[in-house]
């Protein structure tokens, strides 16, 4: 959590991507750092008062995976509206096809581990679609514990 | 064509329970300014747009704001799951929860409920992208407000992220303008 003042940040352990920065003087943030501040882009980032952005927690290995699956998903989002203006940008459209092939690597990965992100990837012998955690669901906390 | 994915736009983790933030925060899901109105409006108003600039912008940000409705809803469960009807009332839910439950029903933070005439779709492009620009303005000032009603980081911190995303459509959308300006759209 990056308060100014960082007046209750103690509890928090940091959360710190692992994806290189791509380019340094580029306009566009990684994934990760584009996702906490809700916004992959550095020229249009206004923090309200002196609140800036929270780091995330993830408690399980399964929260991690899936916080970076979120992330990627973020990021792929946020450059798709930027290149229904801009479909000409090779940085950015170059940014969105190695983010989608991360996704994709990093989804199959947990679809088989902890069950389908996405109907269409159910497999194995029964139908565990169904199954939760649903995304609204709280288990006290740790929503993917 | 929709497809679901199993996990929301941002975490949401929320386990204290707080009633009156939700009966605040309920307004950007049904109210006037909320993710309900922003993503039928969108919707609606992509029919109609001049070119593929226009219909894929309005397309793809009406598809995020459905999401941001599904992270307004959660929140509101997960604030509200474990109340009690007594809490409920006592919170300035009573007439709420007579007509919900504990179910999340579109309304604003007074509890009136959803409608479509908080949005317009004029057949005019220029007017309804300039609609969507305020309603983007709108819905920042209403997570402003919001943000100073909350003490808890965990609604605080999916309030800022919901922030951005206005401040991100707005741009977009006003980048949309001056390119139809340009082109000499009136």
């Amino acid at each position: 959590m990056l308060f100014e003042d960082n007046s209750f940040d103690i509890n928090m352990s940091m959360f710190m991507p692992d994806v290189k920065l791509f380019n340094r003087d580029s306009n566009i943030l990684e994934p990760m750092e584009g996702f906490l501040r809700g916004n992959m882009f550095k020229d249009l980032y206004k923090p309200y008062k002196n609140l800036t952005y929270f780091k995330l927690n993830p408690k399980t290995e399964r929260e991690k995976m899936l916080y970076k699956i979120m992330a990627l998903s973020f990021a792929i989002n946020d450059l798709n509206l930027y290149l229904d203006l801009h479909p000409d940008n090779k940085e950015a459209f170059d940014l969105f096809k190695k983010y989608v092939e991360e996704k994709r690597t990093l989804s199959k990965e947990y679809d088989k581990v902890y069950g389908p992100l996405s109907v269409t990837k159910t497999t194995g012998s029964k139908f565990n679609w169904i199954n939760s955690p649903w995304p609204w669901d709280d288990f006290g906390g740790g929503l993917y514990v | 064509m929709f497809k679901y994915k199993k996990y929301t736009n941002y975490p949401i983790n929320i386990c204290k329970k707080d009633l009156k933030m939700a009966k605040y925060l309920i307004t950007q899901f049904g109210g006037s300014n909320g993710e309900l109105a922003a993503a039928l409006r969108y919707f609606s108003q992509k029919f109609n747009m001049p070119d593929d600039y226009g219909k894929a912008l309005l397309n793809d940000i009406a598809t995020e704001e459905l999401s941001h409705c599904e992270m307004i809803a959660t929140m509101v469960h997960q604030l509200t799951k474990d109340a009690s009807a007594k809490e409920m009332e006592e919170a300035g839910l009573g007439g709420y929860y007579a007509e919900h439950g504990k179910g999340t029903y579109p309304t604003d933070a007074n509890g009136v409920p959803f409608t479509v005439t908080y949005f317009a779709v004029t057949g005019d492009a220029l007017a309804d992208i300039l609609e969507d620009m305020a309603a983007e303005q709108k819905a920042r000032a209403v997570y402003e407000n919001l943000i100073d009603l909350t003490q808890d980081e965990e609604v605080l911190r999916v309030l800022l992220f919901l922030r951005q995303r206005e401040i991100v459509h707005f741009n977009r959308f006003k980048e949309l303008y001056e390119y139809y300006k340009k082109k000499g759209l009136e």
